[in-house]
């Protein structure tokens, strides 16, 4: 990459946040450098308008690491990003969500909507997911998926949004986050205890006058977003409001968020990065293993996988579901976010290594057989977030084994596919016998 | 330029080369000047003083890559894990019958195979190393070796008979590294017994240029997970005993027990109860949820639209702003409350084995009884309860073990794994005080059902209402005794197995009934 | 349709040979060869998988296999990965130790090395009829226990056996020498008419011996007092 003046700016916005607001411990390592996990997740999400979803204990900053970066980002100030998250309990309704209809026009026979908060800016924060009812859930499903709201016939459409939403770990008042809605995350990610040493200090250094709050802008905005204005309009008036708060980062905290432009020029840089050989090789043999079934066709979490088939080595065995279309996407944005962020070239294996397990880990249904092997086993990441990374090396560890053999059945994919007379590569792992499926050669392989 | 800086310069592009190890920055240490690298726990080192000895004929950048790409595809590639290092470990001690020897081989072996990879895989240098490198003994023949299966000159040329048979193995094919290690060592064992009988003499060993391979490289959860893989792998329990008392010192200094990891230095191993509990490991059980219970009330629980026709009893007019109509009205759905049951907890278990003659000596070969014991031991204490053991052959002369209930694992298998290998009898008095010590324990039973005083079991059984599972091998009067007599009784499941195998497999079915049902 | 393998078009690697793949090639041709060979053999003298020891149909067998492996080069080390191979049925699809003996018998014989060793410890079946008419100058080493027939019609070889044998050990030898280790079973030396069967453990018992010498732990036991020669 040759200009790094971006890349500058999100590095001394990460440095900031862990300095000084989300004080934790490097969990991970890339290119030599140590980084939070949920905080360079929280900052690729906001960067390439990714969905993200938290997980963590109790009061570890999961909600707030999500509010920092959202503020700093998007440049909206504190006090706002506050009053537009959504909080997930039982009694929540779309009026609270989505929006509302205007009660003087209502009392005079006219629908006219009043949009939320929530459903009107780009940083949208649901705190604790799990508390809304499986109802509410499908409720803002297609809102989150697409960015699109809907209430008394008038849709709004947001152009960008970044969503994080929060849970906590399984108790007596959650329910579970339905499948299309898990599914639709781009991450998984822990916030993790900090250690008792930072933990001291958070609670010694606990901040009284936030340096992201600034009221007035706060009030400037919420009578904006209050307005009767169209959306679009009320948006370039925010994005005023948005640059004063930007001066105001800059000259007294020393950050500078992102106008829009610069955010859409960003996301046009990162898709500009194209995988290498290794990397866009590595991902098709992983979606191999979590796709295919020798004896169905296809994974289906309906179909149980029996002992004694051919690739009872492979993932596939392990796992009862498939892998949707969504985890290629997933895979794409963030490996391409990271290799942005850390001024590469392009993406390599070690982007996709990293990335994996956080956009997997959550789209995964495990056997119980496979998980009660592995749950006695000693980790520093969640079970989730464990098996996968456990599963990734597992499968790096085939690519290595057979990288040459791999990339020549892809070589003669291709020639195929031109046109050319091939007889296509033998091999034991599920991807040989997905080329054969696309260049239209037979699976001789017994059941 | 000095090798802190040459690696700097050089360790993106290796990494690059070996697909991005997750391998810290190498490091400099003093060293000797024959030994290139140390390897611990993942942390490369390169001795400064193999450096500057070799710089006068190489050069350095080529000198630290060539380095570098052999400790990294010993990472990367053989052995990968600790589960291959012992299984080409076990595979060489059946040559060569030594610990010292089959070390030695398995370094060498698998030596050649990363160099061999790097060779053909990788763009390295290590063929100019190697010329470099000082030859005798063994490493003269593997550098005979390498010149010949890599078709490089490396200045050797000697032992063409031997590099003749040691260039037949195929090093690259790992699914046959087994094979390969065996007929490696075969080839070079009287070069290793003459090396190390050198050593022995002169009170100096010779060092591997390119470094040991030992415990330390591996961490102590790869060592744990390399146990279990081998412990399902090997045929015989003997196999897994004889390669855990070769490494019992190694494995005890750095903290293993066979309670498992992090028990500090000095806790003894004891092979055959590891072996048990770490193949038993690959028969599991997931940990029981906490339930959800239905309190029987019902609760507002979220909105929905009103819609003409649906009862006003239920519409919350404060959502619906006032109005009753489509579209904007809301009702409340109510659902019945649900909290958490209270937790029920796991009953303790009570395992009834035999060890009398007629059973297998679980220290000899697999006993699949003690194997299905140690699998319902686990799944207890896994889920918080307590396991007794009650271990017969003649017990009435003393020959039984009676183990309290507790939550100690390590003292469970001692108890299980015990065999007497005399008559059968049990005392039922034993089992009558072990009962009394818990509420309503599940019982195990594990035996041929050549009891003697079987009838005296089957009263017992019949008059108890504890659930009982009794697992017994093989087909006699015996056992189509028990089964007439105890029919009857709900609480009491019988099984016949045809195929030892099927014994854990048996016994954690019914543990994961017991599990879900309440007693 | 988008050609889904577009960013592979390159991806030809220009792989690297060693010397090492050449070899192993070489080698699994050869191999290949060689169970030909021996498939040959069991289509012509085992249909429906029977074959019976008989003294005629050991001499067809061997005359097989020597046209079966006319052309072939092959070495010492290429007979063992031949003996393995019979361990493994997904290499060959059927065992039947009495012409797997007689074929690897003729490719002893007609090895270019004059001292050969097969060592077979780790083999699960015991080969029968191993060290069939091995010629003079030509020793066989056996590393490992063998079957039945071992060493019948030796024509001048040595032929030892680190093991132990079973029964008709050198039943019809003619000169020669045999060394085996440990024990032996039945008749041993049936029919022998000349050369050496020296063993260093047990022999259950003689066969009807004609001429030559019998050792059992360093004792002369044939000819002796108590046996003497048979006549056919």
């Amino acid at each position: 990459m040759q200009n790094g003046h971006y890349q500058a700016r999100i590095r001394a916005i990460y440095n900031y946040i862990s300095d000084n607001l989300y004080l934790n411990r490097p969990d991970i390592a890339i290119k030599g450098e140590a980084f939070n996990s949920t905080l360079l997740l929280g900052l690729l999400t906001g960067l390439n308008r990714g969905k993200e979803l938290i997980i963590g204990e109790p009061g570890l900053g999961k909600t707030t690491s999500a509010e920092y970066v959202g503020s700093i980002l998007y440049r909206y100030p504190l006090g706002l990003i506050w009053g537009s998250e959504v909080s997930g309990h039982p009694e929540q309704t779309e009026e609270k969500i989505i929006g509302r209809p205007h009660l003087g026009e209502l009392n005079k026979g006219k629908e006219k909507v009043v949009w939320s908060n929530f459903a009107q800016i780009p940083v949208k924060i649901v705190d604790e997911i799990n508390r809304l009812p499986e109802t509410k859930q499908s409720m803002i499903l297609n809102g989150v998926d697409r960015g699109n709201w809907e209430y008394l016939n008038e849709i709004l459409i947001n152009d960008e949004y970044s969503l994080f939403a929060t849970a906590n770990y399984q108790d007596r008042g959650t329910n579970t986050i339905i499948a299309p809605l898990i599914d639709r995350f781009d991450v998984l990610i822990e916030s993790r205890h900090p250690g008792a040493n930072i933990a001291y200090i958070i609670g010694k250094e606990a901040i009284v006058n936030h340096p992201l709050r600034h009221p007035q802008y706060e009030q400037e905005l919420h009578q904006i977003l209050r307005g009767d204005k169209p959306y679009a309009e009320k948006m370039a008036l925010a994005e005023g409001v948005c640059d004063l708060f930007g001066e105001y980062m800059k000259e007294q905290l020393g950050l500078e968020g992102l106008t829009k432009e610069e955010r859409k020029k960003i996301n046009e840089e990162m898709l500009e990065l194209d995988f290498d050989i290794d990397a866009n090789a590595f991902v098709r043999m992983m979606l191999a293993e979590l796709s295919f079934c020798h004896k169905y066709g296809q994974k289906r979490s309906v179909e149980v996988c029996e002992d004694g088939c051919h690739y009872t080595g492979y993932l596939c065995h392990h796992i009862k579901n498939c892998a949707s279309n969504r985890l290629p996407l997933s895979i794409r944005n963030y490996t391409q976010a990271l290799a942005w962020f850390l001024e590469d070239d392009g993406v390599d294996l070690e982007h996709v290594r990293l990335i994996i397990p956080y956009v997997l880990a959550h789209r995964i249904q495990w056997k119980d057989s496979y998980l009660s092997k592995k749950e006695g086993e000693g980790r520093n990441d969640p079970f989730q977030i464990y098996l996968v990374k456990e599963a990734t090396e597992e499968i790096f560890q085939r690519y290595n084994e057979q990288r040459e053999y791999l990339l020549e059945a892809f070589s003669l994919g291709y020639r195929s596919c031109a046109g050319e007379e091939v007889i296509p590569l033998e091999g034991d792992h599920p991807i040989y016998e997905e080329i054969k499926k696309d260049i239209g050669a037979k699976d001789e392989k017994p059941l | 330029m000095e090798i802190e800086d040459i690696i700097q310069k050089v360790w993106a592009r290796v990494r690059r080369k070996h697909l991005y190890p997750q391998l810290p920055l190498p490091t400099v240490i003093e060293g000797g000047e024959d030994v290139a690298l140390e390897i611990k726990s993942k942390q490369l080192s390169i001795s400064s003083a193999f450096f500057n000895k070799l710089k006068e004929k190489m050069d350095g950048e080529d000198i630290v890559e060539a380095v570098l790409d052999h400790g990294i595809t010993h990472y990367m590639y053989c052995p990968w894990d600790f589960y291959t290092h012992i299984t080409l470990y076990n595979e060489a001690k059946k040559v060569v019958r030594q610990k010292d020897q089959a070390q030695r081989a398995t370094t060498y072996f698998m030596d050649v195979v990363t160099d061999t990879y790097c060779v053909k895989e990788k763009d390295t240098k290590l063929a100019a190393l190697y010329k470099n490198l000082p030859q005798s003994g063994v490493h003269e023949v593997l550098t005979a070796l390498y010149e010949k299966i890599w078709g490089e000159d490396l200045g050797s040329g000697k032992h063409e008979e031997l590099v003749n048979c040691l260039s037949r193995i195929p090093y690259l094919e790992r699914r046959k590294w087994g094979k390969s290690i065996k007929k490696f060592t075969k080839v070079i064992q009287d070069m290793l017994e003459e090396e190390l009988g050198n050593e022995q003499q002169s009170a100096q060993s010779e060092p591997n240029p390119m470094g040991e391979h030992s415990l330390e490289n591996y961490s102590l959860e790869e060592i744990d997970r390399g146990l279990r893989e081998f412990a399902s792998a090997v045929e015989d329990l003997q196999e897994f005993k004889e390669t855990v008392e070769d490494l019992k010192e190694e494995l005890e200094e750095k903290g293993y027990g066979t309670g498992g990891m992090g028990r500090g230095k000095g806790n003894a191993i004891d092979a055959n109860l590891l072996y048990y509990m770490k193949l038993a490991e690959s028969y599991t059980l997931p940990i029981k949820k906490i339930p959800i219970e239905k309190r029987g009330y019902l609760h507002p629980h979220a909105h929905r639209p009103w819609e003409i026709g649906k009862p006003f009893a239920d519409i919350d007019v404060w959502t619906s702003f006032g109005k009753v109509m489509p579209g904007i009205t809301q009702m409340w759905t109510k659902r019945e409350g649900e909290t958490h049951g209270e937790f029920e907890g796991t009953p303790d278990s009570l395992i009834i084995i035999d060890s009398s003659g007629s059973m297998i000596n679980p220290r000899e070969r697999l006993s699949y009884a003690v194997l299905g014991a140690a699998c319902a031991c686990n799944a207890y204490l896994k889920h918080e309860a307590r396991a007794a053991v009650y271990n017969f052959s003649d017990a009435l002369r003393g020959n039984k073990i009676v183990l309290d209930f507790n939550h100690d694992k390590e003292h469970v298998y001692q108890a299980i794994c015990r065999y007497f290998g005399g008559g059968t009898a049990l005392d039922l008095d034993d089992i009558t005080y072990l009962l009394s010590c818990a509420d309503n324990p599940d019982i195990f039973i594990i035996t041929d059902m050549q009891i003697t005083n079987l009838e005296k079991l089957i009263d017992f059984f019949t008059g108890i209402e504890n659930r009982v599972t009794a697992v017994h091998l093989g087909h006699n009067v015996h056992a189509a005794r028990f089964k007439d007599a105890t029919e009857k009784k709900k609480n009491i499941s019988l099984f016949n197995v045809k195929n030892k195998e099927d014994i854990p497999k048996i016994v954690l079915g019914k543990v994961k009934e017991y599990l879900t049902s309440p007693s | 349709m988008k050609n889904p393998f577009e960013a592979f078009h390159h991806a030809g690697i220009l792989k690297r040979e060693i010397p090492l793949d050449t070899i192993l090639k070489s080698k699994e041709a050869t191999l290949a060869k060689i169970l030909a060979g021996y498939e040959d053999l069991l289509k012509n003298e085992a249909k429906d998988l029977v074959w019976l020891m008989q003294y005629s149909t050991v001499i067809k067998a061997y005359s097989i296999a020597e046209k079966g492996m006319e052309g072939i080069e092959y070495t010492a080390e290429d007979i063992e990965e031949f003996c393995y191979a019979l361990d493994h049925s997904d290499q060959i699809p059927y065992l039947i130790t009495g012409p797997a003996g007689v074929y690897i018998s003729a490719l002893c014989n007609h090895a270019e090395e004059e001292e050969i060793t097969l060592h077979l410890r780790d083999l699960n079946v015991k080969v029968n009829l191993l060290g069939y008419r091995l010629p003079p100058h030509k020793t066989l080493i056996v590393e490992g226990n063998v079957g039945d027939f071992t060493g019948i019609g030796l024509d001048g070889g040595e032929l030892i056996i680190e093991g132990s044998g079973k029964n008709y050990t050198g039943a019809g030898m003619k000169r020669g020498k045999i060394v085996v280790r440990h024990n032996l079973g039945f008749n041993t030396g049936h029919g022998m008419t000349g050369g050496e069967l020296i063993v260093g453990g047990r022999i259950k018992g003689l066969g009807k011996i004609v001429g030559g010498k019998v050792f059992e732990r360093d004792q002369l036991i044939f000819p002796n007092e108590g046996i003497k020669p048979f006549y056919f």
